[in-house]
């Protein structure tokens, strides 16, 4: 098994749209199961054209799953959430957006890279578990308090 | 697609000093793992200077879950400096190791290993390279029934199918060009068997079968996926399998059917020398016995898919013998027989040099049956399939 462990960049130019769901927040933080049922979908469809695509799909789940468990906890239930693949010849990006309460603002604009973080991001633990398994992790935050949440997995290169 | 976000199970083991986590946990909060992680901090503090955390067979975690262990795990760590904790994982889950890891670097008495090996106990003799020739052969020989025998265990065209434990692929292979699937996945847990397969399958254009490496008695496909579910000439040699049989169930759709093949090898035959032959395969029977694998399930198969759930049971007998094509394919297969039960298994056994030879000496006489110009030689197969209630 090789783990890249690193963080890649990618030229969003050179992604094409691979899968888009759209969810009304009111119903998805109202059922915990569809953070998981939602997981296995977005990594099986990611992992489609992969070598082994089971194991694919079991790898970036672990990550897909806690990206929207954190979404979950951090939603506000106004408007939808979004859940977008995209991919190129390199990499599958997975990405998670929505609302959160702007009383947490200061929280999410935060953000650092590094794990070694103060522990007080509401992603520190998304942020541990992917450097933990190689997995590029980034946070976008925009002035309308919406949070996107971005993976880049590398599926050759993290799961042989 | 039907999973359950939390289904797994966890056990300890006092004999082998090992907690055993399997299945998935996917919990939102603690409270609904509360029982798993009690036992696992009663289990540390019982256990004594090595502990083992078996996790090879946990399929999902999320950090909800991982959190709490590792709280558990660095607390056992802290409480007992001089114990060992080894986290047990394997490489079929990918993201298992290096997510232990990270606990392991900040304690200096928790270690990681990954542990591909004991999934099932005739691996180390199954998993041999040099075995794959022979492997080619067997499913050349047993095809030329088994493809008559399929259609009436309900395979047809066009069906999403899982060939579970397909060793080198060859099978799946068939299968594809005879049946042409929908979809094919086909699982084994031979890193090498698998590149071999995906290696024959391109040459032979054969670009679609998805091979997979994973443990068939936790599978990482999901529930209620596949049309036709086959496992040959394996179950007999796990020792656990009802366990198998129970996930190659999961994975059938309702009105889906699992087929089988296993064998009964103390009915192989031979003429001349039928009495040396018969000692001989009664000998292998009580052999593989010894290693917990049972080469004499043929018979069993329809108990065992009742008991696993199944209806609508189908069981028949076939003989491959050496009049069903080249003679010295069914002695190539014997002779390798004879070099891994005599020449390995056996010996690791501990039997004697006495015992060893007269054991040889039945497979040399099936092989002198199978080329002798008026002999016969036969090795029976028990072909069984039931569908997966609606």
């Amino acid at each position: 098994m090789i783990m890249t462990g690193q963080h890649i960049s990618a030229k969003p130019g050179a992604l094409k749209n691979m899968a888009a769901l759209a969810l009304d927040v009111g119903l998805f933080i109202s059922e915990f199961r569809l953070c998981d049922t939602i997981a296995e979908y977005l990594a099986d469809l990611l992992a489609q054209s992969h070598e082994d695509p089971a194991r694919c799909a079991n790898f970036s789940s672990l990550l897909i799953n806690e990206i929207i468990e954190l979404a979950f906890r951090s939603a506000i239930p106004v408007g939808r959430i979004d859940f977008n693949l995209l991919r190129n010849e390199a990499l599958v990006r997975a990405s998670v957006a929505f609302s959160y309460d702007r009383n947490n603002r200061a929280a999410w604009s935060s953000f650092d890279r590094s794990a070694d973080s103060s522990g007080q991001h509401p992603a520190h633990h998304l942020m541990m578990l992917a450097q933990a398994i190689g997995v590029s992790l980034d946070i976008e935050i925009d002035g309308d308090d919406r949070v996107t949440l971005i993976a880049d997995f590398l599926p050759r290169e993290a799961v042989r | 697609m039907s999973r359950q976000t939390s289904s797994f199970s966890a056990e300890f083991n006092e004999i082998n000093q090992e907690i055993v986590l399997s299945g998935r946990m996917r919990p939102r909060s603690v409270q609904e793992i509360a029982s798993v992680i009690n036992m696992v901090r009663r289990s540390l503090a019982e256990s004594g200077s090595t502990a083992y955390v078996n996790v090879k067979r946990l399929t999902h975690m999320n950090m909800t879950a991982f959190r709490c262990l590792a709280e558990v795990l660095k607390s056992a760590c802290e409480q007992k400096p001089q114990r060992m904790i080894v986290v047990v994982t394997s490489s079929v889950i990918a993201w298992s190791a290096p997510l232990f890891q990270t606990l392991a670097s900040t304690q200096p008495n928790l270690s990681v290993e990954i542990y591909d090996s004991a999934f099932y106990p005739g691996q180390t003799f199954v998993e041999d390279e040099s075995f794959i020739p022979i492997l080619r052969t067997q499913t050349k020989m047993t095809w030329r029934h088994e493809r008559e025998i399929l259609p009436r265990h309900g395979l047809r065209d066009g069906l999403t199918i899982a060939d579970i434990c397909c060793g080198i692929g060859d099978f799946a292979t068939l299968i594809k060009r005879q049946f042409n699937p929908t979809r094919l996945v086909a699982l084994d847990h031979s890193k090498k068997s698998l590149e071999y397969a995906r290696r024959v399958a391109a040459e032979f254009g054969l670009n679609s079968i998805e091979y997979t490496y994973g443990d068939a008695s936790q599978m990482l496909l999901a529930d209620n996926q596949f049309d036709f579910v086959t496992c040959r000439h394996s179950l007999q040699i796990f020792d656990r399998p009802d366990v198998l049989l129970r996930e190659l169930y999961r994975i059938c759709k309702p009105g889906g059917r699992v087929y089988i093949t296993n064998e009964k090898n103390s009915h192989c035959l031979g003429e001349p020398h039928s009495e040396t032959i018969r000692w001989t395969y009664e000998q292998v029977a009580k052999l593989f016995s010894h290693f917990d694998m049972d080469v004499e399930m043929g018979p069993k198969s329809r108990r065992l898919l009742n008991d696993a759930g199944f209806d609508a049971i189908k069981v028949e007998s076939f003989m491959v013998t050496n009049l069903d094509g080249d003679p010295q394919d069914f002695a190539d297969v014997i002779e390798a027989w004879e070099t891994v039960y005599a020449g390995q298994m056996a010996v690791r056994r501990g039997d004697t040099p006495d015992f060893i030879r007269r054991f040889r000496q039945g497979f040399k006489d099936h092989v002198l049956a199978a080329l002798h110009p008026k002999g016969y030689a036969g090795w029976p197969i028990w072909a069984a399939s039931g569908r997966k209630p609606y």
